[in-house]
């Protein structure tokens, strides 16, 4: 019904919908059984089927007791994750400037801009890794492994980066660029104090999901041989015949790291309070306190 | 040139074939990640809860480990299926979960008196998110949302290494016999930035039509 | 095409070697683990020590032999999940055992003195281009020699024969070989040349195609083709290992492996056939197989294919 109120320090929620009745908590506390019931027997029908094929066997999950396994698997996992970190850092700063320059005044800025970004967009990027690995050897440059895989994915990343930032820019209100100017602050102080940081907070969803998705995207590396996690599956699971329970376990293991970093990320952004639609994330408009039926005068 | 003009029936099925999975994948993956979010800000707690498990599991899963584990483990689990759609609903269910955080974004950038407004109006919930709060939501992500297709039309790529026969997969075969992979690799590669420079110009277009002027 | 090799001239050995193949799919037990035991160990350790090292004159000034010997070690293009020829060990990544593998070893020794290789995984479709701007010396990854390869890259060799043959399902009856995979769906691996052999044996027949072994194997377990076609001593490898699948019938290609050099390097193939003839006269050739392929395939080992028989090479 009205706005609810919460201990002073968090961010004022605007409900979608009424406070739920008695009659809808009791629907809803249906559902919610209906629906845990029903998942409940999927899975377990699941891991039946599983059994009868003789996957769950304990001498299949055998080998993935030994530490050696998971070394291996972990220092691919860290090949992954050391080209990806370079990839953000790089890819992130080339993103914003980009974003930048196609937002700018000056048209030639703005055409450079905006060129680069719509051809890196739509280049695959299995082709770049292709330029790096076969086209510039043979004009002579030759650059580190690691780099082989790096610099195609920053380039297509950047592009990617820019785009997210860009949205940011535009849905901000115009009225805080308006205020930004009106306070006497030049063009690029209002865009490094005001205008920046809170499009990239409203972003902050879309960015941390394109960090997860080139940290996948570095799976690419074997096509220049690059150690990385998938690549060391394969190897893997060609050694020991045991394809379900090596993928099972990648799947894990990328779903572990990739997980808590999507957390972690998402822990940093919550922090500051925006005054907009509550972060759907969070439970919209469900009361701090007990809902009691409040009795309307 | 020749080896291309050789060739061509085969080339223009899996072209065919790749534009079909993505058109088909795409569409599949809005109408979910749309049906995602909504769960997400529902009332119900499960709901919410299958909706942030469902995102949070494809989004951190390689695309390629889910191919696999859809075309080989599951079979094993009971749930099998010809190759070509598997991968299709395995596209679809994976570019669902960023289609879903791209609209979430969107969601931050409606104003709180939009919400109150419908609310004052009488709007029930499903009312307020179908009528209100979602189409000014996918209107403000129609960038985000034209990236996430571009994604996905590289994607169906990937669909090779689990058996299904399109571009990327001829354009392996025809490497195979003719052993030219840079001059093979570049025209299938300019081929999807064709295909990539379309939806781009297409999402460019919806953008300047519909975007939200502030 | 160009692949027109349906040369049916099957050596006895071949012939035996398939008979037995049956036998041991059907006697189960315990695999024969690629790159296991360690009495092929020791047996290889001592083929290392006494393998032979090319004298001072057979370096020619200036050749690729003497950039690699200043270079210190020899840069070879092989797969690490290639089980039996070239394969990883995951419990000691520094260790790749395999046919593939320890022949690389033993070149490195012959050039070096020392088995100094440097591993460079490729995928299929690089390996000419891996050559060409240098990135590696040699390729060995079961590199079929072929005429149209052969405009791109050099082969010296070939220096292993073998053949393409057909596994199925233990308990199917109906295919016993390549003539009963007339409109049948087929399981090959993608850039092998299986992709091209079927067709041309079978035009009806479909083709799936996937990017692994162990992902094609479980593919016939699953009943997504009627048929797997890849080479038969890795079939025979994984038919040891698996007990749902059999490999029938005889191969009925013959693939002819060469090491991949850089095109045009004549100086660098004379010197590499050289050692081939050599580690085949002294028997390391015969020990490396035995120690690897013929660990899973029962039977004798086979004469070495003569260097230069195949056009191309």
């Amino acid at each position: 019904m009205s706005t609810t109120t919460k201990p002073s320090g968090a961010r004022p929620a605007v409900s979608l919908y009424d406070e739920p009745g008695p009659r809808t908590r009791r629907n809803i506390r249906i559902w919610s059984v209906v629906t845990f019931v029903l998942l409940g027997a999927a899975i377990a029908a699941a891991l039946v089927q599983f059994a009868s094929h003789g996957q769950l066997d304990a001498d299949k999950w055998a080998p993935f007791l030994q530490w050696s396994i998971w070394e291996y698997l972990l220092v691919g996992l860290w090949g992954t994750a050391q080209a990806a970190a370079l990839v953000a850092v790089l890819g992130g700063i080339f993103g914003v400037i980009l974003a930048l320059g196609r937002l700018s005044n000056v048209r030639v800025i703005r055409w450079l801009s905006t060129g680069y970004i719509e051809i890196a967009r739509t280049v695959p990027v299995l082709l770049l890794i292709y330029v790096m690995l076969f086209g510039l050897p043979q004009l002579g440059i030759n650059f580190p492994l690691l780099w082989k895989l790096v610099i195609p994915l920053t380039i297509a990343n950047a592009a990617a980066f820019a785009e997210i930032v860009r949205a940011g820019i535009l849905g901000l209100p115009a009225g805080q660029a308006e205020a930004a100017l009106s306070l006497g602050m030049s063009r690029g102080q209002a865009t490094r104090y005001v205008v920046l940081p809170q499009a990239i907070r409203f972003a902050s969803p879309s960015l941390v999901t394109q960090l997860v998705s080139l940290i996948k995207d570095t799976s690419l590396g074997y096509i220049v041989s690059f150690t990385e996690l998938l690549y060391r599956g394969q190897v893997l699971s060609s050694f020991n015949h045991l394809l379900i329970q090596t993928f099972v376990v990648v799947t894990l293991i990328y779903l572990v790291f990739n997980g808590s970093l999507s957390t972690l990320a998402s822990r940093l952004r919550t922090r500051p309070s925006t005054r907009t639609l509550a972060d759907p994330g969070e439970p919209v408009g469900v009361p701090v306190t007990d809902p009691r039926p409040t009795t309307v005068a | 040139m020749d080896i291309f003009v050789d060739s061509a029936g085969p080339l223009l099925q899996a072209l065919g074939t790749t534009i079909v999975m993505a058109l088909i994948a795409g569409v599949g993956s809005l109408i979910l990640g749309t049906f995602v979010t909504a769960a997400r800000i529902s009332p119900i707690p499960v709901l919410r809860a299958l909706a942030f498990g469902y995102v949070q599991f494809f989004v951190n899963v390689p695309l390629l480990v889910l191919l696999i584990l859809a075309v080989f483990v599951l079979p094993d689990a009971g749930i099998i299926g010809p190759l070509a759609p598997t991968a299709v609903i395995v596209l679809a269910l994976y570019e669902a979960a960023y289609v879903a955080e791209a609209i979430r974004s969107g969601v931050n950038t409606v104003g709180s008196g939009q919400v109150e407004a419908s609310r004052a109006l009488g709007l029930t919930l499903g009312q307020s998110l179908r009528y209100v709060i979602i189409p000014q939501s996918v209107r403000a992500a129609v960038q985000p949302l034209g990236n996430v297709m571009i994604a996905l039309t590289m994607n169906t790529a990937l669909a090779a290494a689990v058996g299904v026969v399109e571009l990327t997969a001829a354009a392996n075969k025809l490497n195979l016999v003719q052993a030219q992979p840079i001059l093979i690799f570049s025209v299938a590669g300019l081929v999807y930035m064709a295909l990539a420079l379309v939806i781009g110009l297409g999402t460019g277009k919806i953008e300047r039509r519909v975007a939200i002027k502030r | 095409m160009f692949r027109s090799r349906k040369a049916r001239r099957l050596a006895v050995p071949l012939i035996a070697l398939t008979a037995v193949i049956g036998l041991a799919a059907c006697s189960g037990g315990d695999a024969a683990v690629p790159g296991g035991d360690s009495s092929a160990d020791t047996s290889l350790d001592s083929v290392y020590k006494n393998a032979v090292v090319a004298k001072a004159a057979d370096i020619l000034p200036d050749s690729t032999m003497a950039r690699i010997k200043e270079r210190g070690k020899l840069i070879v293009a092989e797969a690490l999940d290639a089980p039996l020829l070239s394969q990883q060990d995951p419990s000691n990544p520094d260790n790749v055992e395999g046919f593939d593998a320890d022949l690389a070893k033993l070149l490195a020794i012959y050039i070096l003195g020392e088995p100094n290789v440097e591993i460079v995984p490729p995928a299929s479709e690089t390996r000419e281009a891996l050559l060409a701007n240098g990135t590696v010396d040699v390729v060995f990854n079961t590199y079929t020699i072929t005429e149209e390869r052969a405009e791109q890259v050099a082969f010296a060799g070939p220096y292993l024969q073998s053949g393409l043959a057909v596994a199925v399902l233990s308990d199917n009856d109906d295919i016993k070989g390549i003539d009963d995979l007339g409109g049948k769906q087929v399981i090959v691996g993608a850039n092998t040349p299986a992709v091209t052999a079927v067709p041309e044996e079978q035009p009806t027949a479909t083709l799936v195609s996937f990017a692994t072994d162990p992902q094609a194997i479980q593919a016939l377990t699953q009943g997504r083709g009627d048929a797997y076609v890849q080479d038969f001593t890795l079939l025979a490898s994984d038919a040891a290992s698996n007990d749902k699948i059999k490999v029938v019938g005889q191969p009925f290609t013959t693939e002819s492996y060469g090491i991949g050099l850089k095109h045009g390097d004549d100086d660098f193939k004379a010197f590499v056939n050289d050692w081939l003839l050599k580690i085949q006269k002294d028997g390391s050739w015969a020990a490396v197989w035995d120690a690897t392929l013929g660990a899973a395939v029962e039977s004798e080992t086979p004469d070495a294919p003569e260097i230069g028989s195949v056009p191309g090479s």
